[in-house]
């Protein structure tokens, strides 16, 4: 049963959970509910545990509210009171809303992330597995190395959080969907009216101006959509109309816009126009503006054109506006949102500037920095012998060269080939033997490589082993040097758990292979580094002793 | 087997330094430089019967200079050539005349020995050269693939070493596989070489079953290689020599500026002098501490 400290805040009476009648409590922390009659509670959910809830459309006959937790399991209730199930559906469903939000942050994005962290990354899975399932060291030790790093991109991130930019297509991605009688349904979220706002100033005025004193806020909205000023033609028929001025407004800001032009002396935006190609792949000059018979659907597309240019300086601005707001007060450019100020005591410099980037190459340029220090190489010569150590060569006395020269000439003045006389036969065959496999010359090279002898699970046990051995050691190898009492704590439980690391997993996979006769050693490097870390852990162990007595 | 496309060609390299080889004979008659000819011919006309399109070339490694015994400069085509009567491939006995003939004039030849090592780098760059010539010579399509057989005798001559090692790396780029047959003594630098291109060393324990070695360990080409067992390589010492002793050391000091090999500390590097600071040992200075605070 609830505890007596805790607060009800809100009890709701005839609820179903499971086919089966009882009351809902909405605690201070915590959502319950009990079967009528019982003083238990059969289903109690904290709200840090909720991911979200869910209610049955309004149509529906069933008024249903369900609770999503973070686990992925879900409870669904029935409100099942004749009269008031709807009332009492929603009054649970706001006083969730308000509540949810208070508990949900911290622990969900830390569970999120280790999930999220488990499932990317098989070796660290694999890990994990090794290490805290197995009860090697705790789930906390695991992560407090990897978590550290999430933690400081997320105290980064709240400080400088970027702006999330408007999507140009916001208008075109609200979508109206038939409502089955002539009518249209739109659906605005917060994220369409926060880039609507955004976007179009005039229009965030008049929201602040109408609501909440003349039309709700659906209500604006429905004006909003209905008018033309949303729609594809802008009929301005002077209509009984609250947009009609943020139609009036948008022409001027575009018209102000044109004649500030870009300020990109480069540029010549007045060159561009429409060049259709001829015969002969000539080009054929648009039809002059001037030509006062347009026809019906050019005004019209003009009008689009216009509008969807419009569109788009509207969204860039919003990116820009937020930018210049925070950096500079008052900026020396005008500001973009159609209002131009004028800066022309401020363009020579721009267009200097700009001029001089498009004449010079950086990297063209003479290169006049300081003259870096050469190399003066006093004994050159010793970079020329190699690896050879200076060895006495043999001497050999004049005489024995004259010698040596005058017997082979002597030699070589009769030579003849003899290929049948080559060699004897028995020393061909003790040279084959001595390049058979076994003979003298082939010894150390048949060995097959430990690949091929050590079947695949084993090496993939043994991967693991070493994968975990390598992160118990790492945690052990950075404690040192042993400064503060939490690392000396650390130390002592990491030399702990390295030897429950050699006794749970190393042994019974030494015995494993020694089972299956394998005569390859390979345990023996993961004994030389365990090794390792004990006779340091030793070594540190006395000196403490010795410095403390 | 072996497309008509391919083209192996095999560059032999003999060490006839004429000192090497009367010592030798003095020390060994039964194994003279006549005898290690033959046996280098029979690899010879091994290789060139072994494929249609098999090229050859031997090159005579002497002091002062290397000597293309084949193919000579002096043959002509269309000589009039005795044939042998024997009935033998006429290539085979055009090469082993040509040959017999060259080393003759090159033994006969008065030699000036002011120096008595043999220059194996020199015959090396030739036999890539030779190898560069008739890879382009080929017609297109025809792939190239060759490789260089060393047979040494002397010892190394150290002097070399840095066109020595210009000419393996040289190889190295063209995928010219260099191997080492060595008669007499191991030779860092020739293991070296054969580890760097991918070929094989081997020291023969007798010398006068050179044939069989030659014909079972380098008749094979690089692909046919993979397929046979062969001695294994060898392993080669890469330490470096120090500069100040030339002391084979496996662990040293290296000047950041000039890059050379010391075996001990020095402030100053004797080749380009540098001046590096030492660090100062941290207990000069506690002791410093602690002196005061006894005053």
């Amino acid at each position: 049963m609830a505890s007596l400290s805790e607060e009800v805040l809100l009890v709701v009476k005839r609820v179903r959970q499971r086919k089966q009648d009882g009351t809902l409590y909405l605690m201070a922390e915590r959502i319950a509910w009990g079967p009528e009659g019982k003083d238990r509670f059969t289903v109690s959910h904290l709200y840090a545990d909720i991911r979200c809830q869910k209610i049955s459309p309004d149509g529906k006959a069933k008024v249903q509210l369900q609770l999503v937790l973070h686990t992925g399991e879900s409870s669904t209730f029935h409100f099942a009171n004749v009269s008031t199930a709807l009332k009492d559906r929603d009054a649970t469903k706001e006083l969730l809303q308000q509540l949810l939000p208070r508990f949900k942050k911290k622990a969900n994005k830390e569970l999120e992330e280790k999930n999220r962290m488990l499932q990317e990354d098989p070796v660290l899975f694999q890990l994990y597995k090794d290490l805290v399932v197995s009860q090697v060291i705790s789930a906390e030790e695991f992560w407090a190395n990897r978590l550290s790093l999430s933690s400081v991109d997320h105290s980064l991130s709240n400080n400088n959080k970027q702006e999330v930019g408007i999507s140009a297509a916001f208008l075109a991605d609200i979508r109206p969907q038939t409502d089955g009688c002539n009518g249209l349904r739109y659906n605005l979220t917060s994220d369409i009216i926060e880039s609507i706002f955004r976007t179009y100033p005039t229009v965030k005025q008049k929201y602040a101006e109408n609501v909440p004193h003349n039309l709700t806020e659906k209500e604006f909205w429905t004006h909003f959509f209905q008018s033309h000023y949303f729609h594809r033609d802008r009929l301005n028929t002077g209509q009984q109309d609250i947009f009609s001025e943020c139609a009036k407004q948008d022409e001027k800001g575009l018209k102000s816009m044109v004649t500030q032009g870009v300020k990109n002396p480069m540029v010549d935006l007045l060159a561009l126009e429409d060049k259709t190609l001829d015969e002969g792949y000539g080009t054929a000059a648009a039809p002059s503006t001037s030509n006062v018979t347009k026809t019906l659907r050019e005004n019209s597309n003009c009008a689009i054109i216009k509008r969807f240019n419009h569109h788009s300086a509207m969204v860039l601005a919003a990116g820009l506006r937020k930018v210049e707001a925070c950096s500079d007060q008052t900026s020396e450019t005008s500001s973009t949102d159609g209002n131009s100020r004028d800066s022309d005591l401020f363009q020579p410099p721009l267009k200097k500037v700009k001029l001089q980037e498009a004449i010079e190459y950086d990297d063209l340029q003479s290169d006049c920095r300081r003259k870096p220090i050469s190399l003066n190489l006093k004994k050159s010569d010793r970079y020329s012998h190699g690896p050879v150590p200076l060895q006495s060569q043999p001497y050999t006395s004049s005489q024995d060269i004259l010698n040596s020269i005058g017997v082979i000439q002597h030699e070589m003045k009769s030579y003849k080939p003899r290929l049948t006389q080559v060699m004897s036969s028995s020393a061909a065959s003790s040279a084959i033997t001595a390049l058979s496999p076994g003979g003298v010359l082939m010894q150390g090279g048949s060995q097959q490589t430990v690949n091929q002898l050590v079947p695949s699970d084993v090496q993939s046990e043994l991967k693991h082993l070493y994968t975990a051995a390598g992160e118990l050691l790492r945690h052990f190898w950075t404690c040192f040097p042993v400064n503060t009492l939490f690392l000396e704590e650390k130390v002592v439980k990491m030399q702990s758990n390295l030897e429950r690391f050699q006794l749970t997993k190393l042994r019974p996979f030494q015995e494993k292979i020694q089972r299956q006769y394998l005569s390859a050693n390979l345990t023996g490097h993961l004994e030389e580094m365990l090794q390792a870390a004990y006779s340091k852990f030793q070594a540190w162990q006395s000196r403490r002793m010795t410095r403390k007595t | 087997m072996a497309s008509e496309d391919e083209i192996n060609i095999l560059v032999i390299v003999i060490d006839v330094n004429p000192i090497w080889w009367g010592q030798q004979a003095q020390r060994e008659p039964k194994f003279t430089l006549s005898k290690c000819l033959d046996a280098v011919m029979v690899l010879a006309n091994s290789h060139l019967v072994m494929a249609r399109t098999n090229k050859l070339a031997i090159i005579a490694n002497l002091y002062q200079e290397s000597h293309f015994l084949y193919p000579s400069k002096n043959w002509k085509s269309g000589d009039d050539i005795a044939s042998s009567g024997d009935g033998k491939y006429e290539l085979l006995s055009v090469a082993n005349d040509l040959f017999a003939e060259e080393i003759r004039k090159l033994m006969d030849r008065k030699v000036n020995c002011t120096q008595t090592e043999t220059l194996l780098a020199g015959s090396l760059s030739r036999a890539l050269c030779y190898i560069n010539r008739v890879s382009k010579e080929v017609e297109a399509g025809q792939d190239v693939k060759s490789r260089i057989l060393v047979i040494k005798a002397a010892e190394d001559f150290t002097l070399q070493y840095m066109n020595f090692m210009n000419v393996v790396f040289a190889a190295q780029k063209k995928n010219v596989l260099i191997d080492a047959c060595m008669l007499d003594i191991d030779s860092g630098l020739l293991q070296q070489a054969c580890d760097i291109t991918g070929g094989l060393y081997l020291k023969i324990p007798q010398k006068i079953a050179l044939a069989q070695y030659l014909l079972w360990v380098f008749l094979p080409d690089g692909d046919q290689r993979s397929q046979l067992l062969l001695p294994p390589p060898v392993h080669v010492d890469y330490r470096a020599a120090c500069f100040c002793h030339r002391n084979l050391i496996e662990i040293g000091y290296v000047c950041s500026v000039c890059l050379s090999i010391f075996c001990n500390f020095s402030p100053i590097c004797t080749t380009c002098e540098t001046a590096f600071k030492m660090p100062l040992p941290q207990m000069a200075k506690t002791k410093k501490k602690k002196v005061k605070t006894v005053n």
